[in-house]
């Protein structure tokens, strides 16, 4: 009994995988190429799935990353999914610095507030999106943005979800 | 910046610290290629066509998966009902026949009436043919891949269309894609005409898929739901005589409408040379298009 309650869970071949510090930044690369599927569409109001997993892994861990690692990534985004050079890599940089603030003034979280916060970043980042829409002579009204705006926001729990089972999985952990 | 207070360890500390300047370095880089892209399109011509190469592998293989998978249900729809399609389309086919004589008809006249008025006949010269293997469909921007390049002679500003109409121009060429800035885009306008009085319109896109038509001269609405608008060459960057859309709804002075070139439906695309060449002369210099 004793030996047994003892006895460490962990079996051989169960630590984290190999390569794990950057399983983070990988799934965020692999997300973005998701834009370049070959979806033909009237109307762009499919989320950026580069972004929900980024602040899905931001949110599930501050050390996913060093915060200027946002900047490469972002501007991986901007080339793979054809925004304006530069705007991902504001946009999610940004990100990564609002959360670091939000880190030292918040002293608790839950889910419902993980989500807010995604929803805040994600109206943030599509109000972003239609102003420099806007600069550079495609103002579209921003009724027009709020299908994805709703898209976005009720996507970042599935997001959230495969980034949780993606970190542990690299972690080696069961369950 | 995981924990605000990372121990006593001064190497943790200064870590912690020059990412946070890192990250701030980035913000303002970001910010600095931001307003680039934004004050002059064209900057990062070259970098944006060597990313549409690098994307060209995925899409458009896997693009040949999906549109295979579409044939055998469309395929399959289309067995559901083939008795009732089948007799639809035969009265079609029928009604077509005898358009098509009168058209031919007036097409050998037209072309006489040329001769005598000793007009010059441009023919919109086809450049490449391609697929439309994907699109933005994940920003506010409309915009389409298409699967030809420079390579294949296609040049940033050339105008696209399918057989059932516009589609839009060339903004990016890889080389062996290019992407395509669709006619439903905000930041795309078409001068066209309504084929029914051939009053001369703007079509601008509304960023959703569809078009915004406006009549130039001011008076009352001359549109009708049903309407079809052509192309009418004007600025001489696309050709004129394309169909472009039909009209929806009547809003105000204006008119929403369709592209009748579904870029979702219509795979095949071809690209031509613009109207008249000088139009892309001045297009490459002057224009400060999308990115």
């Amino acid at each position: 009994m004793v030996r047994s309650a003892l006895a460490s869970n962990r079996r051989i071949g169960q630590g984290p995988v190999s390569g794990a510090p950057y399983v983070p930044a990988a799934s965020v690369i692999a997300a973005t190429f998701l834009s370049s599927l070959p979806v033909v569409s009237l109307s762009g109001w499919f989320p950026d799935f580069g972004f929900l997993v980024l602040i899905a892994w931001r949110l599930l861990r501050a050390d996913a990353w060093p915060s200027w690692w946002a900047a490469p990534l972002g501007f991986v985004n901007d080339l793979v999914s054809g925004y304006p050079l530069g705007f991902s890599v504001s946009l999610w940089t940004a990100a990564m610095l609002v959360l670091d603030l939000l880190d030292r003034r918040t002293a608790w979280r839950d889910y419902w507030i993980e989500w807010a916060l995604a929803a805040i970043l994600i109206l943030a980042g599509e109000a972003a999106q239609w102003q420099v829409a806007a600069w550079m002579g495609a103002a579209v009204p921003f009724s027009a943005m709020i299908p994805s705006i709703i898209i976005s926001i009720a996507a970042f729990p599935v997001a959230a979800w495969m980034v949780g089972r993606l970190d542990r999985w690299r972690l080696g952990q069961q369950g | 910046m995981a924990t605000p207070r990372p121990g006593w360890s001064r190497r943790a500390q200064y870590g912690l610290f020059f990412g946070f300047i890192a990250a701030i370095a980035g913000l303002v880089i970001g910010l600095i290629l931001l307003g680039i892209s934004i004050a002059a399109p064209r900057t990062f011509k070259d970098l944006r066509s060597l990313a549409l190469d690098v994307t060209a592998p995925l899409t458009i293989p896997l693009h040949e998966v999906t549109a295979t998978f579409q044939g055998i249900a469309s395929g399959a729809g289309d067995y559901w009902d083939a008795a009732r399609q089948n007799s639809r389309l035969k009265a079609e086919n029928k009604a077509m026949r005898e358009q098509l004589i009168v058209a031919r008809a007036v097409q050998r006249e037209n072309r006489q009436l040329k001769a005598v008025l000793n007009l010059r006949e441009r023919t919109a010269e086809t450049v490449a043919v391609g697929r439309l293997v994907g699109s933005s469909y994940q920003s506010p921007r409309r915009f389409a891949v298409l699967s030809a390049g420079s390579g294949d002679g296609v040049r940033t500003g050339m105008p696209v269309r399918t057989a059932e109409g516009l589609v839009g121009r060339v903004i990016d060429a890889g080389t062996f894609s290019s992407r395509v800035l669709l006619v439903s885009d905000r930041a795309s306008i078409v001068p066209a005409r309504l084929l029914r009085t051939g009053q001369a319109i703007i079509a601008q896109g509304r960023g959703d898929g569809a078009v915004e038509l406006k009549p130039i001269e001011v008076g009352r609405n001359p549109f009708r739901p049903g309407d079809i608008i052509i192309t009418s060459g004007t600025g001489g960057l696309y050709p004129p005589m394309v169909p472009l859309a039909r009209v929806l709804r009547l809003e105000g002075d204006n008119a929403i409408a369709m592209p009748l070139a579904d870029p979702g439906e219509s795979a095949i695309a071809i690209v031509q040379k613009p109207y008249e060449p000088e139009a892309m002369s001045s297009l490459s210099q002057s224009e400060p298009g999308p990115p």
